[in-house]
């Protein structure tokens, strides 16, 4: 075992490690633009805070082990439930709205699939405390600047609203077999498996036309599908759910990314988690979901009073994987060279100079070895530095490395490749 | 970022010679019925499926066909390799796959059974405390006898499924029938169906969305002539 990793984890080094961290940074410099504030919740807890509202499948996913005392806990899967833990328990009675960003780590017991692996990264926001379809756009709406601040050129947000479907649900009065062999049918868009259920289930017209509407209720004229799916709502939780919708999209049309927002009410998927507005967001040449969200207003009460809330989470692989493919720029699997390796001599004026060179946000590396100069310029050449500075005299001299890879020394100002 | 790539990206001109929408078809035992009935919609010309190259394109170039083996085109289709597949319905739930499948295409029709010797004691499948199955499907298999209480030991085989009850590997079989002559050869009776295959059609889930107008496209064109 010495060595090895066990399966599902990865080391990230060099360019890929820090294309990550970057990734991150940029996304919670973002998050916090928009008024977020940090959370960093731990990495694992109680079992049960964590599984309060999970679905079946992830609380199949969890990685659970007993502490010392006997309770069971688990590592965080996501970071949702545990910021609403957070503000549910500890935060309430701070004035809401309550905004959060983070990024971090998750794990799941999953096979790896997709840049994925069972400890994967996750970057998101929850806002805490609003109810109103303008906090649903301001979530889809940073949904798409964080694409844009990833570096994706091309990509889709698809917008559901659960409650058109479980208001649908509760018209139709099914018993559970039959709801779940509609849910089943709508999740997988199979028209054969509506069929059965039509077939199979007895309705009343508008009951039966309600469903034959479904799957055409999608696509990228939002005011087209909202109005078709008007025509067919058969109770006022029906009615609600479009209202809000349009609520979102009139608050949406004034951050100019409606362009990239398709709707789709036979978006089902967290049906019991989702209590208003769910969306994934897609990249072309990515087969997988790149970060999802919604509005979750029964979670934040298992834990406090009860809260309305929305929120994002995007996945970090997924979003380099992504812009790798629309860029075609692949991580170097090279450390990033410094500027320059310095020779010092440990001499204070020499070490004054380097700090200001550095604090300009040049990359300096000092010789720590005590190398003799035809060392270093092979370790130089090796390791990809294009400049060595040496102190002589009281100043820098400066020996850059020729296209032929030798090193040559150059006269003048001192200057760094950027 | 700031260095040069080393791993180059796909050259310009093979991306533009790709084609804009991927289907992934399964060789094998629904190839033809597959291209014939995209023929028949008029997706394609008839395709050189002997051909060397890996991706064939109809004729606009608007779909690229890869010929893949059976049970990757669930895989190929979820990661979104390809955006469109045909598969069986068998292969797709074994694979456990998340895929849309709007259309059940009319060939590939046959059963997935549980079967056993045909002397076996008449005795309902529950009865057995840990019957060993042999079969090419663990999943469903074990999936099928869960559900009724039974712990089933599932013997995962790749092929040639009905020598476990002769060889005394197994007690039963979940398998593939279509006529039962494979069965009725080897000694061995089909007691349950466990589900009827058909083809079907699967999409990706992005790109049902990503490329609606194409893909919504392709369902209109084959339920047309299914």
């Amino acid at each position: 075992m010495q060595g090895q990793i066990p399966f599902g984890v990865a080391d990230y080094f060099w360019e890929e490690a820090l294309q990550r961290q970057e990734l991150i940074a940029n996304l919670l410099a973002t998050f916090r633009a928009w008024g977020y504030g940090d959370v960093t919740p731990p990495a694992f807890e109680y079992a049960a805070s964590l599984t309060a509202q999970a679905s079946a499948s992830l609380q199949a996913e969890m990685y659970r082990f007993l502490d010392r005392d006997g309770s069971t806990l688990a590592l965080r899967p996501e970071f949702t439930t545990p910021i609403a833990r957070l503000a549910g328990t500890r935060l309430h009675d701070w004035p809401m709205p309550q905004r959060f960003c983070y990024g971090g780590s998750v794990f799941r017991y999953v096979d790896p699939q997709a840049g994925r692996q069972r400890e994967f990264w996750q970057a998101g926001v929850e806002l805490i405390g609003a109810p109103s379809p303008d906090a649903d756009a301001e979530v889809l709406a940073l949904t798409a600047e964080a694409m844009k601040v990833a570096g994706l050129t091309d990509y889709r947000i698809v917008l559901g609203q659960i409650r058109y479907f479980g208001g649908l649900l509760a018209a139709l009065e099914l018993t559970p077999e039959q709801a779940d062999s509609l849910r089943w049918a709508i999740e997988r868009k199979s028209e054969p498996a509506l069929a059965d259920f039509l077939r199979e289930t007895p309705l009343r017209t508008g009951q039966r036309q309600a469903v034959e509407a479904l799957p055409g209720l999608s696509g990228g004229d939002i005011q087209q599908v909202i109005d078709q799916a008007e025509s067919h709502c058969l109770n006022t939780e029906m009615h609600r759910a479009l209202v809000n919708l349009r609520g979102v999209v009139d608050a949406l049309s004034g951050y100019g990314v409606l362009g990239s927002v398709v709707l789709d009410l036979t978006e089902i998927r967290s049906l019991g988690y989702y209590t208003g507005i769910s969306f994934e967001a897609l990249a072309p040449e990515s087969g997988f979901s790149i970060g999802s969200g919604g509005r979750y207003d029964d979670l934040v009460g298992h834990f406090g009073p009860a809260q309305p809330a929305v929120g994002v989470a995007l996945g970090v692989e997924r979003l380099l994987l992504a812009r790798q493919r629309q860029s075609g720029q692949f991580a170097s699997l090279q450390p990033t060279p410094p500027h320059a390796l310095v020779i010092s001599h440990q001499n204070p004026a020499a070490l004054a100079q380097v700090q200001r060179w550095r604090a300009e946000g040049y990359r300096l590396q000092m010789e720590v070895n005590g190398r003799e100069m035809a060392d270093i310029l092979v370790y130089a050449k090796q390791a990809g530095i294009a400049q060595v500075l040496v102190w002589e005299d009281d100043r820098f001299s400066a020996f850059r490395r020729q296209s032929d890879g030798s090193f040559e020394s150059t006269s003048g100002e001192i200057s760094f490749d950027e | 970022m700031s260095s040069t790539p080393v791993f180059a990206a796909p050259s310009e001109s093979s991306v533009e010679s790709r084609p804009p929408l991927l289907f992934a078809l399964p060789k094998g035992r629904i190839a033809e019925e597959s291209l014939a009935l995209l023929e028949k919609a008029g997706l394609t010309g008839p395709l050189d499926t002997n051909s060397r190259k890996l991706v064939l394109a109809n004729t606009d170039n608007s779909i690229g066909f890869v010929m893949a083996k059976p049970w990757d085109v669930p895989t190929y289709v979820e990661y979104g390799a390809a955006d469109v597949g045909i598969c069986g319905l068998d292969v797709l739930r074994e694979s456990g796959r998340r895929v849309h499948e709007p259309l059940r295409l009319p060939f590939g029709h046959c059963r997935l059974s549980v079967a056993g010797p045909k002397d076996r004691p008449d005795t309902p499948l529950r009865y057995a405390s840990q019957p060993r199955i042999a079969t090419k499907y663990p999943r469903l298999a074990q999936e099928f006898f869960r559900k009724r209480g039974v712990n089933a030991e599932v013997i995962g085989l790749s092929g040639s499924v009905e020598l476990g009850p002769v060889l005394g590997l197994a007690d039963l079989i979940v398998d593939i029938v279509e006529t039962g002559s494979t069965l009725r050869a080897n000694g061995l009776v089909e007691i349950r169906t466990i589900l009827d295959v058909q083809a079907v059609l699967i999409i990706n889930r992005a790109a049902y969305q990503l490329k609606s107008e194409q893909i919504q496209g392709i369902i209109e064109r084959i339920r047309a002539v299914i």
